[in-house]
Order: structure tokens, then C-alpha cells, then sequence
């Protein structure tokens, strides 16, 4: 089948993944991911024990704002507002997800993990890679992450010792800023085998009621259909600037949307949202469109069109411009 | 706590006298369910089940599984005719997995 595509050393059958969250911390949903034709998942993130609390999720923590109850999942506009956290279980209970994962599954399971010591995310990436998972994404950007833990300082640490602890490939999954194309280098330069492109924005919404912020009153993690304009855009930089392959997420709804990140140089792309609002036919569909997409193209494979869409993206001086006024005169008469 | 503060802004209030005590589940109020089925895929934790209700005007209802339940809230999101309302988890074991977020304060100056 053309779906049919490589990353970092992994072997898939689809472009399509599942991306780390609530659609990936359960085992029956890693079986229904597979089933309904999901080229790889990443796991539910899990927080060193350092960051234990974590674990534990607030009530509620979901909120689908700009959402029309009567079109539901057939809406276009809408922000999937969380607070939602890490996985709920011990370290030890991940390990035997993965473990779990892995046996009952061909496509590629990623372990996804969080920590703050240099040393913790070496020894988590270990235990990762010992678990028998694929690849591992370190989760260094999430909307909930505590503080405001600097890049250059942890992050690079982290990343170096992940290198070194496991020969698995490392996805590093960057924020949406600040300067997430020197991140993408950065990344590369460390020795990642791939980013992911991009976590959610850390966001604010304002009950006019109660005067009060939303849900617990803290900030949460957003994203939704609109968010994919900006990943686009970070995709479509960060391919022109670093050769390690890209995951993209954020905001994909459809097959056509999985397409527009593969040709912004995009190999595999993570969803989460639609399976959320729309159930997990959406991943069923999403391959379903890519694969007639290709099929009304003539196209073979999808490394054909990969970043074809960069090779038509200019800079600001090729631009044609035309004046719609005269420079000068009428403009200024004030009648 | 008094009623006119919500405890969860912009999400239905809980009542007011005990939030702080026990964890929020979701309840469905079958006189108010329509049987759409909007709110299964949407439950991401299996809580969520329709049973046959032969007395019902729709002859289903949906129902809330409560040892499933992590009081999420995307059921509410779902539900076209508000059949959702929040009810408190006594059960003890519910009660003791009460986290206090000190260690969240710590770990947020750390940085």
C-alpha cells in the first residue's frame, strides 16, 4: 500500500500515529489504534518520580470550547481546552505498558517520558528502551510542565543524556516557540533522531460568570483544528533547516491535513484531537483519504511528494508586489 | 463554600457542600437522556455504557460506570440536552487518593 513509509529507522504501514495522551494510556486503546490502522503510538507521557503529583489528574480537566453540541465532531472550530497530566500509574506500571504494548502489537509502540534531572531522564530512556519499545519522545515541552524549565539549560542536558543511555531512535517533541527552528537544530546537533513538531500552546480562558479563569484556574494546555496553521508554518521551517526527520502534530482533522504537512516536509504526522471528538473511525478515515488522495494524483509513495510544497515557498523579496495607489496625491485630501 | 462561587468555572457548578471532600463523578439524569450516543466515543476511560431501559420514552439510557469514571468532564461536552450532573465519589478509596499540590508549588520555584 503507498501509506506505507519510514522514520528514523522505523518501518510503518501508515504516516498516521497516534499522539502521546489520553488516546494512548490504556493497552485496549493501543489495541484499538492498531486496529483501526495506526501507523505507530505514543504512549501516554510518564513523569519521573520527582514529579509524582503528576499522576494524579484534576476533576474535571476537559473543556471543548467554541463547541456546537449539535454538529459535535463534524466541527471545524473548535479549542480542546485540558488539565489533563502524566500517566496515572507507577514507573514501574509504564514499563509493563510498554511491555504489554509490545506484545500484542506489530506496529512500533513509543515510550513517552518526562523528568527533570539530567540522570532521571537517562535512567527512564533506559528502562524505556529495556521495556521493548521502538523509539522514545521526550516530552520536554508539555502546557502542563512545571516552572518555566529553560531550553538551553535542561533541556540540552536531558537530551544529551537520552542520546547517550539508549540506541533506540530519540524524538524530541518541541513547544510552539520561542524559536522552535533553533530548537529543531539544536536537537539535531545533540543527537536526536527526530523532533515532533509541535506540543500544544499553554493557554487562558476567562469565565465572564464567575470573573474567574476556567476549570482549576491555571493555565491549560491548548490546541484544536486551527492550531495546524502554526505547526505548518514551524514544519515548513524546520525542514529547511535541519535533515533529521519530522513528526508533525497538531490540529489534523483530515486525510487532506496529513497531506499539507507532508508536503511541508513533514514524514509522519500525530493526531489526537479528532480521535477524541470523533472516535477512532477518524484514523480508519484519515488513511482512507490519504490513500485516495494518492490514488487521484498518480502517485506511488508519499516520499514523492514529501516537502514538494517547500520548493514553492519564498522569501519576502521574490514577492511581486503592486502599488493599488498612486504613491502619493488624492490619498491625502481630506474631503 | 458559598453557591454563587463555582467551583470549576465555565463547567457546570458542583453543589456547593462537597467539592472539597470528595472526587466529582459523572451521573446521568435519565429523565433528561435522549439516547444520541454522543457521549460513548467521547468517554475515553470506558465509563460510559447505553443500557436497555423499556420504560424510558427512547428505551435506552446511557449509564455511568462508576469504578470507571475519572470525572474528566468531556461527557458534559458532549451531551446535547445537559443529562450529565456531577456527583460526589464516596468511596473510600476515592477519598484517599486525595492529592494536595504542595509538591507542585515546590517544584514550580525550583525552576
Amino acid at each position: 500500500m503507498a501509506l506505507n513509509t519510514t522514520f528514523a529507522g522505523l518501518t510503518l504501514r501508515s504516516p498516521v500515529w497516534v499522539g502521546s495522551g489520553p488516546a494512548s494510556h490504556d493497552v485496549n486503546q493501543i489495541k484499538l489504534a492498531e486496529e483501526n490502522g495506526a501507523g505507530a503510538v505514543v504512549l501516554k507521557t510518564a513523569c519521573s518520580d520527582a514529579y509524582a503529583y503528576m499522576r494524579s489528574w484534576p476533576r474535571p480537566r476537559y473543556k471543548l470550547l467554541d463547541w456546537d453540541k449539535q454538529i459535535a465532531g463534524r466541527s471545524k472550530n473548535f479549542s480542546l481546552y485540558s488539565y489533563e497530566q502524566g500517566y496515572s500509574g507507577s514507573l514501574d506500571d509504564y514499563w509493563e505498558f510498554i511491555r504489554v504494548c509490545k506484545k500484542h502489537t506489530v506496529m512500533p509502540v513509543i515510550g513517552s517520558i518526562f523528568a527533570g534531572e539530567a540522570e532521571d531522564w537517562g535512567h527512564m530512556a533506559q528502562k524505556v528502551e529495556e521495556s521493548g519499545a521502538d523509539a522514545i519522545e521526550l516530552d520536554i515541552s508539555s502546557p502542563h510542565r512545571p516552572g518555566s524549565i529553560g531550553f538551553e539549560t535542561t533541556f540540552v542536558s536531558a537530551i544529551k543524556a537520552v542520546v547517550r543511555a539508549v540506541r533506540i531512535p530519540v524524538l524530541v517533541k518541541l513547544g510552539p516557540g520561542p524559536d522552535v527552528v533553533q530548537q529543531c537544530i539544536t536537537a539535531e546537533r545533540e543527537g536526536a533522531s527526530a523532533v515532533s513538531l509541535c506540543n500544544r500552546m499553554r493557554g487562558l480562558d476567562v469565565d465572564t460568570e464567575s470573573q474567574r479563569p476556567i476549570l482549576h484556574g491555571y493555565f491549560g494546555g491548548i490546541g484544536g483544528p486551527w492550531a495546524k496553521y502554526y505547526t505548518m508554518r514551524h514544519v515548513a521551517e524546520a525542514a529547511r533547516a535541519i535533515s533529521i526527520p519530522i513528526s508533525a502534530t497538531g490540529g489534523v482533522m483530515s486525510g487532506e491535513d496529513v497531506i499539507k504537512y507532508i508536503l511541508l516536509g513533514a514524514s509522519t504526522v500525530q493526531i489526537l484531537s479528532v480521535i477524541l471528538v470523533n472516535g477512532w473511525k477518524s484514523m480508519k478515515r484519515i488513511n482512507t483519504e490519504i490513500d485516495a488522495y494518492l490514488e487521484r494524483k498518480g502517485i506511488g509513495t508519499l516520499e514523492e511528494i514529501r516537502g514538494r510544497a517547500l520548493k514553492t515557498l519564498t522569501d519576502p523579496e521574490e514577492i511581486v508586489r503592486w502599488s493599488g495607489e498612486p504613491l502619493t496625491g488624492s490619498r491625502n485630501v481630506w474631503r | 463554600m458559598s453557591g454563587d462561587k463555582p467551583k470549576y468555572p465555565g463547567l457546570p457548578p458542583l453543589p456547593p457542600d462537597f467539592v472539597s471532600d470528595y472526587p466529582p463523578l459523572a451521573k446521568v439524569v435519565e429523565d433528561r437522556c435522549i439516547a444520541c450516543d454522543r457521549c460513548l466515543p467521547l468517554c475515553f476511560f470506558d465509563a460510559l455504557y447505553m443500557e436497555d431501559r423499556p420504560s424510558h420514552p427512547y428505551a435506552r439510557v446511557a449509564v455511568v460506570v462508576p469504578a470507571r469514571c475519572t470525572g474528566c468532564g468531556l461527557c458534559f461536552e458532549a451531551c446535547p440536552v445537559d443529562a450529565f450532573v456531577w456527583v460526589p465519589d464516596t468511596a473510600p478509596k476515592a477519598i484517599a487518593n486525595k492529592v494536595v499540590g504542595s509538591s507542585a508549588k515546590e517544584n514550580h520555584e525550583s525552576y
